[in-house]
């Protein structure tokens, strides 16, 4: 037999309270949820099926109004080497500096270290491999660009910077066996360009 | 005659059959509970948004401004526009956007004690919104579960227990058990659900974890690591077990928390992988926000009488717990 939490005679009197109308109005409302909370992760991140894009369409408002578009991809299919942007920058007054995004060291709390962490995470997603056809490297440049000017305007503004130019870093991901071995790998480095301020830049 | 017979007794064992889904839902989304676990829920939940509110809070400029990491009119690149709305979009100067983050600061503390608590939720929920939508270059999972909790947090009574609304105002109402209470904890419980779903599924395409090597590939990242566990090199059977008991776990758990009988497993296991995950990746807040999700399966009055394999938790009741 199916146990309600309270007494039977509690539970008629609350549900009670709910009656049919609501209960019904409360239904659509849950299935909507249940709607805007399934159909994200089974449209994407690729490869999902072109119905569950078809199905998600007239759900957009209402998963973007609740911040719901997610895949639930956690460390899937496999969890990755890790990415750094390195930056060397000339500042107004001629010097030179360097860093990394994020800084171990100077991005503190751990949780601004993580949301910083993110953002060669995730442009890591849009720039190709060395290796790749130059092909498709350069169709690539056209998605990352734009992304890579804001990183380099944040690090200007921060730094009082008037140039700077970035790398993405891919560490070398070891083997148990390397590691057992004492040995280790190179990180691969891709550039990213080289930035100065548009007024700069126009002189 | 026996035709005409044979048809009623189908026609009325389909009623009984929708009937019982009927009565199935309703009992699982309807049946009041005690609103304590989600008072708990709340100020847990409050206390991470709070300490994530602050973080933004450091970087405003950055997360937020007019030379953030991600440009304004550049969002669009990662997420779906208009839909995906921030009230930063229309925050023009510094001193606006550090309003703004102030607010959502003060809404999550408000949530945690539980002062003006349903206005509180909601924005407490905006100002969530409002930061992710605005920065998806810089949330991850942590978001993500905090974004699960904050939706049923602002629908069900949450102040109605452990808040200073209840001893500021409400100090003499007797508590009762809500129908609300109960679909705020459902849809914490499946929303998780549907993560572990997922995430269990996306895992299932990697090599590394049928494999039993995903987690040296979690160990050996410098970038995450805040523990040392490169041992495991020299274990690689353990490694083995663990990927794929984690593996296992996560893609079960969507089946296996329903059951009386493995719920407490389920749970348990759940401490392991998360705290463990806080531990050795740096990543405490996200850690912390999955377990805060994993409580919505305690007994909703938190008592521990009667949670035994025999009587089963009954986190709010369902008829799975029926027929397990």
């Amino acid at each position: 037999m199916p146990q309600p939490l309270q007494s039977d005679s509690t539970a008629q009197t609350a549900r009670g309270n709910w009656p049919l109308p609501a209960r019904l109005l409360a239904s659509v409302l849950i299935l909507l949820y249940l709607a805007v909370v399934i159909l994200p992760p089974l449209a994407g991140p690729p490869p999902a099926s072109e119905l569950a894009g078809v199905m998600l369409q007239p759900f957009r408002p209402l998963v973007g109004s609740l911040a719901l578009s997610h895949g639930y991809r956690f460390f899937a299919p496999n969890p990755g080497p890790g990415h750094s942007i390195r930056w060397t920058m000339t500042t107004a007054d001629g010097s030179r500096k360097t860093g990394l995004t994020p800084d171990a060291k100077a991005d503190w709390p751990r949780l601004l270290y993580h949301r910083r962490f993110m953002i060669p995470e995730k442009l890591a997603a849009f720039v190709p491999l060395p290796e790749a056809p130059a092909e498709i490297r350069q169709e690539a440049v056209r998605d990352w660009q734009p992304l890579v000017e804001d990183i380099a305007t944040r690090l200007l503004a921060r730094h009082g910077g008037r140039e700077v130019s970035l790398d993405l870093i891919e560490h070398y991901l070891p083997d148990t066996f390397e590691v057992r071995e004492g040995r280790g790998g190179d990180d691969l480095v891709m550039p990213l360009g080289r930035y100065r301020w548009r007024e700069e830049a126009s002189r | 005659m026996t035709a005409t017979t044979d048809k009623r007794i189908s026609a009325t064992g389909e009623l009984t059959w929708a009937a019982t889904w009927v009565d199935g839902w309703n009992r699982f989304w309807f049946t009041p509970s005690e609103p304590l676990l989600l008072a708990v829920l709340r100020i847990l939940t409050g206390s991470l948004l709070t300490w994530s509110s602050l973080v933004w809070l450091l970087d405003a400029e950055g997360f937020f401004g007019s030379t953030a990491w991600q440009a304004a009119d550049n969002v669009w690149r990662m997420n779906d526009q208009p839909w995906h709305w921030s009230w930063y979009f229309s925050a023009g100067s510094a001193g606006s956007i550090t309003l703004l983050a102030t607010v959502s600061l003060l809404a999550a503390v408000l949530l945690t004690v539980g002062l003006a608590t349903p206005l509180a939720a909601v924005i407490a929920l905006a100002g969530y919104v409002s930061a992710v939508n605005r920065a998806p270059l810089n949330t991850f999972g942590f978001d993500d579960a905090l974004g699960l909790l904050l939706l049923p947090l602002a629908i069900g009574p949450a102040g109605a227990r452990l808040s200073l609304d209840r001893l500021l105002w409400r100090r003499a109402e007797p508590v009762v058990p809500r129908v609300s209470a109960t679909v705020a904890l459902r849809l914490i419980q499946v929303h998780l659900c549907v993560v572990y779903f997922f995430s269990g599924a996306g895992k299932l395409f990697g090599a590394s974890w049928w494999e039993g090597t995903a987690l040296w590939g979690a160990v050996a990242n410098t970038q995450y690591r805040t523990l040392d566990l490169t041992f495991l090199a020299w274990h690689p059977l353990l490694t083995n077990a663990l990927t794929l008991g984690t593996l296992f776990w996560e893609f079960s758990y969507p089946a296996l928390v329903w059951p009386r009988l493995t719920r407490r497993l389920v749970l348990a296991l759940a401490v392991l992988v998360h705290l463990g995950i806080g531990l050795a990746m740096g990543m405490m807040e996200f850690g912390l926000a999955m377990l805060v999700a994993n409580m919505a399966f305690l007994p909703p009055s938190l008592s521990l009488k009667g949670s035994g394999p025999e009587s089963g938790i009954s986190p709010p009741s369902s008829s799975i717990d029926a027929h397990s």
